[in-house]
This record gives C-alpha cells, sequence and structure tokens, in this order.
C-alpha cells in the first residue's frame, strides 16, 4: 500500500475514533447526566404540566384549605393563605425559585403526574389531566397557629403529633418566610444569617442534653449486670474531667428514678460507663438515632457516634445528651411517642389522604410500626419517671390541672452560643394521645423554665381542640 | 388518537433506521469481501491466478458468486475485463441447488475449462481451472 | 434475520417505508389544516426519493450507498423540519427538489466536462469574488455576515467557496510535480488558503473558517511531502486560536459558554443549555414526534436539529444519525483509496473530510462535545445554499466513485 493510502487510512481512522466518541458521549450523557439537566429549573418543560394542570390544593386534617391554585387568565397562580404558617411544612412553588416542603416531595402527587414516563405518557393519552389530586394534611390548622404563636417569635421548634398513629398535629420552625409574596422577599430570606429555609424540626441537629437521659435510662434499666444506687456529691470526675450537676446540686443518695427526676448529670455520667458504649448505642439505634427516617418531607440522621474509638470522657457526657450527640426535634417527639406507645415507635406521618379531582381518597396512609425500642413494662417504668419528672422533677412548669402530663427537660450546652431549652413528654400520661418536643434554639433559659410551659400550652390547646 | 400512534411509531422509527443502516453496511461488507477478499467458507469465488500487476487493465484478486456471475468487456457484467480478447458477454457461471455451472456466452475466444475449450454449460469442482484470454481463475467452492 | 433476503433494493425499500410511516403519522398531526397541496408535496417527496435512488443505480456505475445514506439522512430532518414547522418542512422539499436536481447537473457536468483539473486560477479568481461580493451586499445575522439576499432568497456563498477550495486544492496536488516547480507554491496555496479563513473570520463565520482549514490540513496532511508544512500549518493554528481567544471577545464567549453554560444561561449559555435540555428529555427513545417541545429550542430546524430530533425520536435515532455520517464518510474514503485518477481522488477526499468535519462540528457543538459554532448539518438542516452544496458536492463524489477509465468505455 502507498504512503498515500495509509495516509488517508490514518484519517478516516481519526474520523471513527471522533465519531465514535460522540456515540458514546450521547449514551453516556442519557445515562449519567440527563436526569440532573432534566430538573434544572430553566428547563422550560418541567413547567409546561403546571401551565397544563391545576395544582392540587393542600388542606389540614379537618378540610381546611391551606394552600391552592386558581387559573387567572390562562396561568395558573398558586395561593398560600397563610403566610409564614407552614414554610416549611407545605414550602412553595415558584417557577423562579424551584420548590421546597411537601410542593416538593409531592409535587407529581399534586400535579397528577406519574413517576414513570412511558405510563404517564399513556395515561395522558386516554385521560388528559387538567386537576391534580388534592393533600389531606394531618396537621391540625389551629394547633399550628397556636404553635408557631407560643414560640413567640423565638428561633427553635415544635413537633406535636399522635404517640399512637403517628400523625403530626403541628409542626414549626422559626425562624419561617412568607411564602405568599417570596418574590419581594427571596434576597432578604437567602441572605439572612438565620437560615430560615431551614424546617428545623427534620433538618436541624441539635444537641440534646438531659432529655437524652431517657434513652440512657432505658439503657440502664435493660442493663442488669450494673448497680442503680448512686450517691451524687454535685460533681464528679470522669478520667481527668469534672462532670457538674445543673448549678452544682449535690442529689445525695439516688436511685435511677430519682437520678431521673432530678436529671442528675454526675449519676447518669457514671453509669454509662458501667453501661457501656455498645449497650447505650444500640438503645439509642432503637430510637432511630443514627438511622434514616422515612417521612413525608426529608429528615437528617441524628448521630450518636458511638463506634468510634470513644474515650470515657466522651461516652459520660453522651450518656446526658451533650458531647457529639445531636438530634432532630422530630426524632426527639418520636422518642417521647414510643415511651408513651408502650415500646414501640410508629412512622411519623404528615399526609393522612391523597384526594382525586372527583373527590375519591387514592391513598390513605395507614400506621407503620418502625421500631420497638422495649416492652411494655419498661416503657410504663420510664413512662412513671417521666410523669415524676413533671409532678415534682424539672418539668413542673409542664403540669396541668387534671392531666397527668410526662416528660422530660433538657438545658443542653451549646459550644456555640447559649444553651438550648429542650422539653419532650406527652399527655395524658394514661392514655397518650399528644406526644411533643419542644426546643427553643440558643434561649439561654433551662428546658423547665423556657420550653415546659410551652408544651403545657400546647397540651391544653391540642387535648380541647383536636378531633382525634 | 395521535399520541398513541406516534408512541408506537416512534419505536418503529427506530427499527427502520437501524435496519436500514443494517442493510447498508451488510451491502458494503458483501461489496468488499468482493474487492478485499478473505475467503471464509461461506462463498464460493474465483480467485485470480495470473500476477494482478501483470496484467495491462483492472481486475480483482477475488470475486464471490453470489447465484450468479458474469464476466465479460461491458460495463454491466459482474467482473468487467477490459481485454480485447475478453467478449463483451464471455460467460456466466450459475448456481442451481448448491452446484455451480459454467457456460459461455458464445464468446469469440471461447472459454476453456482446466485447458478444454466447452461448448455447453458443464459442472464446476473445487479446484477448476478457467480460462478466458490470457486470465485464468481457480474455481473454489463454498464450505 | 433479513440478511438472508438481503439483496441491493432493501435500503431503498426501508427508506421508502420510512417516509411513508413518518408521512403519514404527520398527516395525522396536521390533520386540522391539511389540504390537497401539501399532500401531493408529501407525495412528491417520496416519489422524488424513489425515483432518483432508482435511476442512479441505472446511471451511474459507481457507489450505490452515498446517495442512499444522504436521503434517509434528508428524510430524517426534513420530517423534523415539518414538524416543526409545515411551512419550512415544504420550503426545504423544494429545496431538496433543487438540490437533487443539481446533484444530476453536478454529477453529469464533472463527469463529461474535460480539463476541471486545469482551472486552478479560475477557481482562485471565483473563490475571492465570492468573498467580495458577501462582503459588499452581506447582512448581518446572529452576528455573522455570511448572507446575501437576491430577490426573495438568502444565499450563502461560502458553502459554494468550501467546494471551489477543495477543487482548488484538487488542483494542486493531482498536478503536484508542475506546481512544485514554482518557487514557494505550497507556501503561495498555504497563503491563499489562510487568506480565505481570515476573510471568514472577518465575517465572523467560525464554522466555516474550521470546516476550511480543516479539509486543506486533511488534504495537505495526506498529499504534502514536505512534512515540516504540515507541522507548521497545525502550529499556526493552534498560535491562531490562542491570539483569536484574546483578541476577540466572540471568541472567548464561546469558550466560555462551552466550558459552563450552566453560568451563562440567562443569555449567552441559553441557545445550549436548551439544546441540552432537549436532548436529555428525550431519553433513549424520544417523546414520540410531535410530543416534544422543539420550539423551545432556539434554531430548531437550523443549527440545532439534531437536538429536536433526539427530543422527539430519541437519542437512539441521534445515534443512527451520527452513524449514517460515519457511513458516509467511510465510504467517500473508500471510494478516494479505490481512484486511481488523481485529480478526482482528491475531490472524493475533499468532500468526505467536509462531511466529515462539518457533521462533528455540529454535532459536537449541539452536544457541548466542543465550543459551539453555528452551521449546518449536512442534508438534515433547513437552509437552502447548504442543501444545494451538500448535493453537489455529493453528485462530485458519485462521478469519483466510478472507474475513472469510464471514457474508455464509449467504444
Amino acid at each position: 500500500m502507498n504512503k498515500e493510502n495509509r495516509r488517508i487510512i490514518f484519517i478516516l481512522v481519526g474520523f471513527c475514533i471522533l465519531f465514535v466518541g460522540l456515540v458514546a458521549y450521547l449514551s453516556f450523557f442519557q445515562v449519567f447526566k440527563a436526569e440532573s439537566v432534566k430538573n434544572n429549573s430553566y428547563n422550560k418543560r418541567l413547567w409546561i404540566n403546571e401551565e397544563n394542570v391545576l395544582r392540587g390544593s393542600i388542606m389540614d386534617r379537618n378540610g381546611n384549605v391551606l394552600a391552592y391554585s386558581e387559573k387567572n387568565e390562562g396561568t395558573n397562580t398558586r395561593y398560600y393563605k397563610y403566610g409564614n404558617l407552614y414554610s416549611h411544612v407545605i414550602g412553595y412553588s415558584y417557577r423562579e425559585y424551584g420548590k421546597s416542603g411537601l410542593e416538593l416531595e409531592y409535587n407529581n402527587v399534586l400535579l397528577d403526574i406519574n413517576e414513570n414516563a412511558a405510563i404517564n405518557e399513556l395515561k395522558n393519552l386516554v385521560l388528559p389531566t387538567s386537576v391534580g389530586n388534592d393533600l389531606r394534611l394531618t396537621i391540625d390548622h389551629g394547633t399550628q397557629e397556636k404553635a408557631r404563636n407560643l414560640l413567640n417569635g423565638r428561633k427553635g421548634s415544635i413537633v406535636l403529633m399522635n404517640p399512637k398513629n403517628g400523625e403530626v398535629y403541628a409542626m414549626v420552625s422559626l425562624p419561617d418566610f412568607n411564602t405568599s409574596n417570596l418574590n419581594d422577599n427571596w434576597k432578604e430570606i437567602t441572605e439572612s444569617p438565620d437560615s430560615p429555609f431551614l424546617n428545623r424540626a427534620t433538618q436541624g441537629l441539635y444537641t440534646p442534653g438531659s432529655i437524652f437521659k431517657i434513652i440512657t435510662t432505658l439503657s440502664a434499666i435493660e442493663s442488669l449486670d450494673i448497680d442503680l444506687e448512686y450517691v451524687c456529691e454535685g460533681s464528679t470526675n470522669i478520667d481527668g474531667y469534672i462532670l457538674k450537676d445543673y448549678n452544682e446540686i449535690a442529689h445525695g443518695k439516688l436511685d435511677l428514678h430519682g437520678a431521673f427526676i432530678k436529671s442528675c448529670n454526675t449519676y447518669f455520667g457514671e453509669k454509662s460507663l458501667e453501661i457501656g458504649k455498645e449497650r447505650l448505642g444500640s438503645v439509642a439505634d432503637r430510637f432511630m438515632i443514627n438511622q434514616k427516617i422515612n417521612f413525608d418531607l426529608p429528615v437528617k440522621e441524628s448521630s450518636f457516634p458511638y463506634k468510634g474509638n470513644i474515650g470515657d470522657t466522651e461516652l459520660a457526657a453522651s450518656a446526658i445528651g451533650q458531647g457529639k450527640v445531636v438530634a432532630t426535634p422530630l426524632n426527639m417527639a418520636m422518642m417521647a411517642s414510643a415511651i408513651a406507645n408502650n415500646g414501640e415507635m410508629v412512622k411519623p406521618i404528615l399526609v393522612k389522604e391523597i384526594i382525586n379531582k372527583d373527590g375519591k381518597i387514592t391513598r390513605a396512609i395507614t400506621t407503620d410500626v418502625i421500631s420497638t425500642v422495649t416492652g411494655p413494662t419498661v416503657a410504663n417504668e420510664i413512662k412513671d419517671m417521666m410523669v415524676d419528672a413533671v409532678a415534682s422533677g424539672t418539668g413542673t412548669n409542664a403540669s396541668i390541672r387534671n392531666v397527668t402530663v410526662a416528660g422530660k427537660t433538657g438545658t443542653a450546652e451549646n459550644p456555640s452560643g447559649n444553651s438550648h431549652s429542650w422539653f419532650v413528654g406527652f399527655a395524658p400520661a394514661n392514655d397518650p394521645r399528644l406526644a411533643v418536643a419542644v426546643i427553643l434554639e440558643e434561649a439561654g433559659t433551662s428546658g423547665g423554665q423556657g420550653a415546659a410551659p410551652i408544651a403545657r400550652d400546647l397540651f391544653i390547646h391540642g387535648l380541647n381542640n383536636i378531633d382525634f | 388518537m395521535f399520541n398513541i400512534l406516534s408512541l408506537l411509531f416512534k419505536y418503529i422509527f427506530i427499527i427502520i433506521i437501524y435496519m436500514f443502516i443494517f442493510s447498508i453496511i451488510r451491502l458494503i461488507y458483501l461489496d468488499i469481501k468482493g474487492m478485499d477478499f478473505v475467503g471464509s467458507g461461506d462463498y464460493a469465488y474465483l480467485k485470480l491466478i495470473n500476477r494482478k500487476d501483470s496484467l495491462p487493465f483492472k481486475i480483482n484478486e477475488h470475486y464471490s458468486i453470489d447465484e450468479e456471475l458474469s464476466l465479460g468487456r461491458r460495463g454491466d457484467n459482474d467482473i468487467v475485463i477490459k481485454d480485447p480478447y475478453v467478449s463483451k458477454n464471455h460467460f456466466q457461471i450459475i448456481e442451481d441447488e448448491e452446484s455451480y455451472f459454467l457456460e459461455d456466452l458464445s464468446s469469440a475466444n471461447g472459454t476453456y475449462l482446466n485447458g478444454e475449450l466447452i461448448g455447453d454449460a458443464v459442472g464446476l469442482k473445487n479446484g477448476d481451472i478457467i480460462k478466458v484470454g490470457n486470465i485464468e481463475f481457480l474455481f473454489v467452492n463454498k464450505g | 434475520m433479513i440478511s438472508t433476503k438481503l439483496s441491493g433494493r432493501t435500503p431503498r425499500i426501508l427508506l421508502f417505508l420510512y417516509e411513508i410511516l413518518a408521512l403519514s403519522l404527520l398527516f395525522v398531526y396536521q390533520k386540522d389544516n391539511l389540504d390537497r397541496y401539501i399532500l401531493a408535496t408529501g407525495i412528491g417527496l417520496v416519489l422524488l426519493v424513489y425515483i432518483s435512488n432508482y435511476m442512479l443505480i441505472k446511471i451511474s456505475k459507481g457507489d450505490n450507498y452515498i446517495f442512499l445514506i444522504a436521503t434517509m439522512l434528508m428524510s430524517i430532518g426534513i420530517i423534523m423540519i415539518y414538524r416543526i414547522d409545515p411551512e419550512a418542512g415544504i420550503r426545504q422539499l423544494m429545496w431538496l427538489s433543487i438540490g437533487i436536481l443539481f446533484f444530476y447537473l453536478s454529477y453529469f457536468a464533472v463527469k463529461y466536462i474535460k480539463g476541471l483539473d486545469k482551472l486552478i486560477y479560475l477557481y482562485i479568481v471565483g473563490a475571492y469574488f465570492l468573498f467580495l461580493i458577501t462582503f459588499i451586499l452581506g447582512t448581518r445575522t446572529y452576528g455573522a455576515i455570511n448572507w446575501i439576499r437576491i430577490g426573495g432568497f438568502s444565499l450563502q456563498p461560502a458553502e459554494i467557496t468550501k467546494l471551489i477550495l477543495i477543487f482548488i486544492v484538487a488542483c494542486y496536488y493531482s498536478q503536484y510535480e508542475k506546481f512544485k516547480e514554482i518557487k514557494y507554491s505550497p507556501y503561495i496555496l498555504m497563503g491563499i488558503v489562510y487568506s480565505f479563513i481570515g476573510l471568514l473570520f472577518m465575517q465572523r463565520d467560525l464554522g466555516m473558517a474550521v470546516i476550511f482549514y480543516g479539509i486543506f490540513l486533511v488534504l495537505q496532511f495526506i498529499y504534502e511531502e514536505n512534512r515540516k508544512l504540515v507541522l507548521i500549518n497545525i502550529g499556526l493554528i493552534v498560535v491562531g486560536g490562542i491570539i483569536a481567544y484574546y483578541a476577540f471577545a466572540h471568541v472567548r464567549v464561546r469558550v466560555h459558554t462551552w466550558i459552563d453554560p450552566w453560568r451563562y444561561i440567562d443569555d449567552k449559555g441559553y441557545q445550549i443549555t436548551q439544546s441540552l435540555f432537549a436532548i436529555a428529555e428525550g431519553g433513549f427513545f424520544g417523546k414520540g414526534l410531535g410530543l416534544g417541545y422543539p420550539h423551545f429550542i432556539p434554531l430548531a430546524y437550523n443549527d440545532f436539529i439534531f437536538a429536536a430530533i433526539c427530543e422527539e425520536l430519541g437519542i437512539f435515532t441521534g445515534i443512527g444519525i451520527i452513524m449514517l455520517f460515519l457511513l458516509l464518510v467511510y465510504r467517500g474514503f473508500k471510494i478516494g483509496i479505490g481512484q486511481t485518477n488523481n485529480f478526482y481522488k482528491i475531490l472524493a477526499l475533499g468532500i468526505s473530510a467536509l462531511f466529515g468535519i462539518q457533521s462533528f462540528i455540529i454535532l459536537g457543538g449541539v452536544l457541548k462535545v466542543i465550543p459551539l459554532t453555528g452551521i449546518t448539518l449536512p442534508f438534515v438542516a433547513y437552509g437552502g445554499t447548504s442543501i444545494l452544496s451538500s448535493f453537489i458536492a455529493l453528485g462530485i463524489l458519485q462521478v469519483a466513485s466510478e472507474d475513472a477509465e469510464w471514457r474508455m468505455d464509449h467504444e
């Protein structure tokens, strides 16, 4: 073969490589990149359905409409009736800013789009939809409003739920933002140092402080080999670190019950060394710490990193909810629920029913036990402690005349600011219908002072007003 | 109605395009096989015995026989040989039930099979030598 | 498998089938404003393609496949154009008919006019003349002055100049021995080609400049005996590219929007991102003809027709188009290798390189593999002059595919 033909073949091979490269890139693009490209909010096709389909309404458990769409002069407009109140639960759906909250998670349901594109195409052919599905939430509008008012503008979060079936009656996170006029204050919201977009109830990871002692207490009860008696002197030295009680009060001779009611740090710190990190950790795992919680909104994992190499100091700090332990308010409400529900932790739910345009319920959510933390006997034992903690311990501010309240306060030291004020509990103790987690972020007050009264007022309102 | 049709047709379109590409590739492949031959046993073929560059006209080393093969000076033959000793339509080879037959098409100078001038159609067997003018082909049967 | 029954007719029948099905689907799609005229044009297209393919086998002893491949590409393209804009589709059909006519015209002209390889000076003058009238009569579209309007028609002279370039280079290298005696002749040739590229650059027709350069480089690489020149050519373009990047804002814009179009999605990166959305939405099988949103893509039936096709007919069709181009280029080079006459051989190689480079530049551009430059996808995209020039080139390639000793056939 002469050199010209050899060069021709060389060029031809070059072209082959270029074109095969194009085919390879096109396939690569389709397999690995297309999904993220498609979901770019500049892709006008995403909003085509918005034009054609009237987005479904969202209402509370009693049928009060909270968000709805209307067709005005050919374009569909979304209205949020209550401004700030549902900024984290319902979120928003704006062409300019995208979607968040349930508007994002239930987008396909609200627009009645099938997730499988092919089925969707076929379905659109047979019966083109023009109205999406409605959502009926478990939220009780009045209670939600009450909860937000109780926080009174303070940074923090409240989760109020039914311990038996997991229905969330109120979920508030402050600071929040007004979803009905995002255009006017978008810049302000995005630039705020207080991160108003953060749903603290599901995404906020806080040091739990003493409310974590519920988990430590359960571990202690299960650890049959340890001595539950202890003499508290107000402080103790653990491996060179001085662990102090609140105001360094010496509680004297204590058993587990007494230690829980008085929220004795030295007791739980010392006992945790006998319990050991493995037993404490596995109990925490049962409470869905370090676990993914499936919920209608994305939930961050609470964390107690016991599997690594942690020393006695770290373990003692974890036992009283300090150190590296962090938890979401939702998870803490679920913790209280599990004790209230005889040791069974149910899946929290926010969307009760999906209702199609003909008013038929197409999906009703059922109760789901996601973890059994302990049996009824032990659960009742801890319940008694929580009742006494409210009746005569740190949580007296949460007590209600005529109704027995069970609870646990927490004052979590926060390395980056003032301490968080926590309260978790449930009521009525003999037949729990409400479980709550309240946190006042960097409130600087104790859990008994700051969070407990909020829980009390919310219980009173909820027990009187919610249609269970 | 249109939508359902369209959904169905998009698959048909893709199938047709690929069948089209496939059939072209296949035809080109057969073509090249005719030109730059690699004996594979799938086809019977004629192999040029003369050294190619000693001939004053264009000729290939191999010609595969697909049911029928004709040789002549005129452009519509399967093998076109611009040799004055070759007639416009010289001979043809026809496949009939897995056997090949060589038939002279009343050429001026005749066709020789293994050195003998042929009259009527004769059967071909592996290794036969066909001579036309100055050119000699070896017949190789398939398989 | 179909292979057992495969004959030379199979691809022609498949093409026929494809067109019939696609047209019937489009007629259902457009059923509300369908009239006899449109129906007739549709049937006209099918007949045009079928008959011209059939005729070619009778007329030409050369390659049977390049015209088939081109008409398949053309069919996919016109169906998409018609779906996006029926009026543009009808106009495109008219251009295609003229294109096929020009295919036969150029086929017979190049086959029977003798001495085409002796007209190098005429070609050079002609090329400069075409540049001149572009500057005098040109109108600016999308930042480039490359269109002239005569009567109701818009013409892009560079589409013709690129063919003249191939002729110039073919003349030169087919009579290499003769031209070598002129001192510095390879440098003069290079100077002429670079002056073309410079003029295209002044017209801001970057895509065309790259095509000119690519064709020249390929032919020079194959034929230039002074290998140093090839290296100089490559070196010059690297230096030139770097200078252009820093000197011209419009070059920088193209590079920036290539590297990260999402940052400029509101303005400069708009086109390419819309193209990527369309391709991503299509998936492997596409949304179905008439079920996508090609109207969201700017220039959907010109530069971005590939993205529109991918959206509605899927990337499998997209891959099919790429493979068809590869086959066309392969056939072209194969023809070049087989051709004994040097002039026709170089023409064939130049035209194959043209098809290859042009399709790669625009396909790579809409896929964001390389910076985007606005040129048309040969045979597929809408555009009068581009269709004409592609079919003329194909006609020349058809001649080159025949035995150069065809003259001997006339006894």
